[in-house]
């Protein structure tokens, strides 16, 4: 063999060597690429969408809320949240100083509540910001331009917006649910907005509407190209509630003159319908709709005057002389008076041994039921309590709406308490009910405690003529194809009153702001100054502490002032409105009067067709 | 010089496998860079001259090229110096001669110039094996432009004249445990080199690569991004234009480094199958070509340019995949890149003139 031909064998075998390597080497390549592509495509093809797909959630504005003349209540506005996208973020520590440097917060506060949001799928943005300014949103866009920010989102979202601190307690407020709420409800996901509080806790799920989508395709500097679906939100329904705007904005007024806190609700006691509902001290709901700021909820919570709680139907208070139609109705009813029966006062009486002050130092002389209403002589219910009993009057308060709860469809309701031998039995340690006690129910003192919103039934009741009616709120609901009403709650019970035994009430209360009674401030003149509309109601002025207690407690900063209450119904004959004024520390009950007026008034000038009175301006009695 | 029977023995298969890659290549360009762009124009040029290089290494009798391949090494390596003084600067390092429309790549040449040296060192040798001598020389001669390239710095290219030397060493009968040796000490070597050669962010790379998710945001991203590309691709692809991770950026420098991601993303399997299929061929054509060479030197010259071309398809399409760590290495004839495509395809004249002249004397 010669060399050359040796020097081709070795080249062919090596050339041949080289030719298989290729080969197997390409087999393995080949292999790799299926492996990637057809054994694990699913799980690159869907890395691969959410590398470049986003999907938005597109919050659905809540259901705008109506009066009962279609008057815009409670509505949407736009707002814009800046949020932190994890999954577009390279350095998370960087986007928090950056973002708060731009934003004008505290690295802290952000960092916060980053971590709050941790454990959440980095998909899911986290709001750091829920009402932007204008000057934050401009601040955070134009670094987004620059590409400073790519994981940084400002969107616009649907907040809620309330006519300030009005009706605040009835509207109640939103914010995010929170962990235990998402946990116990389904169909809920951190991050929603739902009621937490009033009208928008209780008709929550007709308020909320649905939540849209938006999925849409993202290059990798974060930016927006196309949009591959959407699915727009569902506005929640529309709310027809029986306030009457003008009325509510009365009552509003009316605190505001009388510089008090306090409740007020006005019933339409034909059907229960609320007209107008507050609670005093309030808060503005709009700082909930936005995500209420630290500082602002630890003030409320801390606050002495407890703006967030709900007097009207959480406050217990003593209704002092309020209470005497009720003790009166049970001595009717039970025949043990007559309207006609006369007591004689002579400033005061002695029962089992303990001698009883009437509020009139001179005694009211010789008394029938109605001038004893007028005058709201205390020796006269002294003496009709003691007749009737304790169970007989905790039974006809009960018929009228005193000491059980109303009702009404607002959360978190709370019951009163008009004593009885049994209630005291179960739930006293003493369990003996003495005959003595209840010489002080019978004026609406001792043990009797009631909310603002069962007064406001019991007056109704005493209205109507024995229906008690349910408080509610909603009065229509429109789910997109036109107003259908709701029908009003049944009444809890409905007793037939001898009319001639509710008439002598009724004038008694006629007499108290027409004749020669306390409540005049309520009267309502017209044109011609003489009262109109007949209205009728009752004062009360209510210990906060006993005389004695006054005294042990010497220089304290607590307000010991009276409670003062007002009651009301008009016209006398077929009322078509009926309600309580409850100033704390208000007093006099004449005080509550004023603010009465000012309700009757506007809601009798709307109704005549006049035009309506001005912001009120008051100078309540302030003299024990 | 050029006798009109040589034309019937051109290997038409093997030119039009090479047109077909550089075709395929533009058109992911076009994809890639979002249509006809001064990048898919260049790239059109690099063909074109491509092609001229390529008839015109066609056109002289590679034996005339090995006798004057001492002076072609020599202006090469003079380009190499210049470039390392004069040359333009880009991302760090100086590759470029700025030649107003065209950056001209020198490194890209010496591939084939070093290809061509060995070839016609080995090729005159009248001993039957080389001597330790020869080794010496040849590894010298390979040497001296890896330096230069090195000082660039560009590691990516200078290490793809290495296979030049190894493959070139193995056909010309070098004993196998030479390259056992060799092995051995490359192992051994590793340690050290880690420890004193590679600089901090070599050492990232090859950490990174060994698991991308401990640096999912940096440096790990683009081996990351790379795999997603691949994997979503599925059986017959996005579609041309529809790819996401190419069209939306999420896979850096798509048109170069990362062009074969593409196109196993907007045409799936079935066209990473085609182009590894027109790949094979090429190599596998060459090597028949080299079976077929007249002499030892057009054997060892069509090897020599064939194993730095073949090393660089193996090395980009494995990374194109996420599955070697990110080099800045083209993929031959389909990158973005008018040095690269001049380059290969003058290499590829010089394999289709050894084939076309077996028969002459």
């Amino acid at each position: 063999m010669t060399a050359q031909a040796e020097d081709r064998r070795r080249i062919g075998s090596r050339l041949a060597a080289l030719q298989i390597g290729a080969v197997v080497v390409f087999a393995a390549l080949a292999i790799s690429f299926w492996v990637l592509q057809i054994v694990q495509h699913q799980k690159y093809a869907e890395m691969a969408e959410n590398n470049h797909q986003r999907t938005l959630a597109l919050r659905a504005p809540r259901g705008v809320l109506f009066d009962r003349n279609g008057k815009v209540l409670v509505e949407n506005r736009h707002s814009f949240t800046i949020s932190i996208d994890r999954e577009r973020t390279k350095n998370l520590d960087r986007t928090e100083q950056f973002l708060a440097q731009i934003l004008g917060l505290d690295v802290a506060a952000v960092k916060q509540i980053v971590n709050r949001h941790r454990g959440e799928p980095t998909y899911r943005p986290i709001v750091i910001v829920d009402d932007a300014s204008l000057a934050q949103v401009a601040a955070v866009s134009a670094r987004k331009l620059d590409f400073e920010l790519p994981d940084v989102r400002v969107e616009e979202v649907p907040t809620r917006k309330y006519p300030e601190t009005m009706g605040a307690h009835l509207f109640g407020y939103v914010g995010e649910a929170t962990d235990q709420q998402v946990s116990q409800t389904s169909g809920l996901k951190s991050g929603d907005i739902i009621g937490q509080s009033g009208i928008e806790k209780v008709y929550n799920a007709d308020l909320k509407g649905e939540d849209g989508a938006k999925v849409v395709v993202v290059n990798s500097l974060g930016r927006e190209i196309r949009t591959l679906d959407e699915q727009r939100p569902t506005e929640g329904k529309r709310l027809q509630l029986t306030l009457d705007y003008d009325v509510q904005r009365a009552i509003e007024d009316g605190f505001d003159a009388v510089g008090f806190n306090g409740a007020a609700v006005v019933l339409d006691p034909r059907d229960g319908g609320v007209l107008g509902f507050t609670s005093r001290p309030a808060y503005d709901p709009n700082a909930f709709a936005a995500g209420i700021d630290r500082a602002t909820w630890s003030s409320l919570m801390t606050d002495e005057d407890r703006p967030l709680n709900n007097r009207a139907i959480q406050g217990r208070y003593s209704p002092g002389s309020t209470f005497k139609m009720a003790v009166a109705l049970a001595a009717l009813e039970e025949g043990v008076i007559t309207p006609d029966f006369k007591v004689h006062c002579s400033g005061g009486a002695s029962f089992y041994g303990h001698y009883f002050k009437c509020w009139r130092k001179g005694g009211h002389g010789a008394i029938d039921l109605r001038h004893a209403i007028e005058q709201s002589c205390d020796v006269y219910f002294y003496t009709i309590a003691n007749m009737v009993g304790v169970d007989n009057i905790n039974k006809w308060a009960t018929l009228l709406g005193l000491g059980v709860k109303s009702g009404i469809d607002l959360p978190n309701e709370v019951q009163g308490l008009v004593p009885s031998t049994e209630w005291k039995r179960l739930h006293t340690k003493e369990k003996k009910w003495y005959a003595g006690e209840t010489i002080s129910v019978g004026i609406g003192q001792g043990a009797v405690a009631v909310t603002p919103v069962s007064m406001a039934v019991y007056m109704a009741t005493l209205a109507n003529g024995g229906t008690r009616v349910t408080p509610h709120l909603l009065k229509a609901v429109d789910e997109g194809d036109g107003w259908k009403s709701v029908p009003p709650p049944a009444p809890s019970s409905k007793i037939d009153i001898d009319s001639a035994k509710l008439q002598a009430i009724r004038d008694g209360l006629w007499m108290v702001v027409n004749a020669a009674g306390t409540g005049h401030n309520a009267l309502i003149k017209g044109p011609d100054g003489k009262p109109i509309h007949d209205v009728s109601g009752k004062t009360g002025t209510a210990q906060v502490i006993s005389n004695q207690g006054k005294t042990a407690a010497g220089n304290t900063k607590k307000d010991l002032r009276d409670n003062g209450w007002f009651v009301f119904f008009a016209p006398r004959d077929n009322p078509q409105i009926a309600g309580v004024v409850f100033l704390e520390h208000g007093v006099h009950g004449s005080n509550a009067a004023l603010v009465a007026h000012h309700i009757l008034d506007t809601f009798f000038a709307k109704l005549d067709g006049r035009p309506l009175p001005g912001k009120p301006e008051f100078k309540p009695n302030l003299v024990p | 010089m050029f006798e009109r029977r040589l034309w019937f023995h051109i290997d038409w298969a093997l030119l039009a496998a090479l047109m077909a890659l550089a075709l395929i290549g533009l058109a992911q360009i076009y994809s890639a860079t979002g249509g006809a762009t001064s990048i898919y124009h260049t790239q059109i040029y690099g063909i074109v001259l491509g092609l001229i290089a390529l008839v015109i290494c066609l056109a002289f009798d590679y034996r005339s090229l090995g006798d004057k391949s001492h002076f072609i090494y020599v202006g090469v390596l003079l380009l190499l110096i210049y470039v390392l003084f004069f040359g333009a600067v880009r991302g760090g390092s100086r590759r470029w001669i700025d030649l107003g429309v065209f950056n001209l790549q020198p490194s890209e040449f010496a591939k084939a110039t070093v290809a061509l040296v060995l070839a016609k060192y080995f090729g005159e040798s009248r001993r039957g094996a080389p001597t330790s001598g020869d080794l010496l020389i040849a590894g010298a001669i390979t040497a001296v432009p890896l330096l230069i390239i090195m000082r660039q710095p560009d590691l990516g290219t200078a290490v793809t004249l290495l296979p030049i030397l190894l493959a070139v060493a193995y056909v010309v009968g070098v004993p196998m445990r030479i390259f056992g040796i060799l092995a051995l000490v490359g192992v051994l070597a590793a340690p050290v080199a880690w420890k004193f050669v590679l600089k901090d962010y070599q050492k990232e790379r090859i950490s990174t690569f060994l698991d991308p998710e401990q640096d999912a945001k940096g440096a790990g991203y683009q081996q990351i991004q790379a795999r997603i590309t691949t994997g979503s691709g599925g059986l017959w692809g996005k579609g041309f234009m529809k790819g996401t991770q190419g069209q939306l950026r999420f896979l850096p420098v798509a048109h170069n480094d990362f062009v074969f991601s593409v196109l196993a993303e907007e045409h799936g399997f079935a066209g990473v199958l085609t182009a590894l299929g027109l790949y094979l061929f090429v190599i596998l054509r060459s090597l028949e070509s080299a079976r077929l060479a007249k002499d030892r030197l057009g054997a060892y010259l069509v090897l020599g340019v064939l194993a730095s071309f073949t090393f660089q398809v193996i090395y980009n399409v494995t990374m194109a995949a996420g599955l070697a760590p990110v080099k800045g290495l083209t993929l031959p004839l389909m990158s973005y890149g008018g040095s690269s495509m001049i380059a290969t395809l003058a290499g590829f004249g010089l394999i289709l003139n050894v084939r076309m002249r077996r028969f002459t004397n």
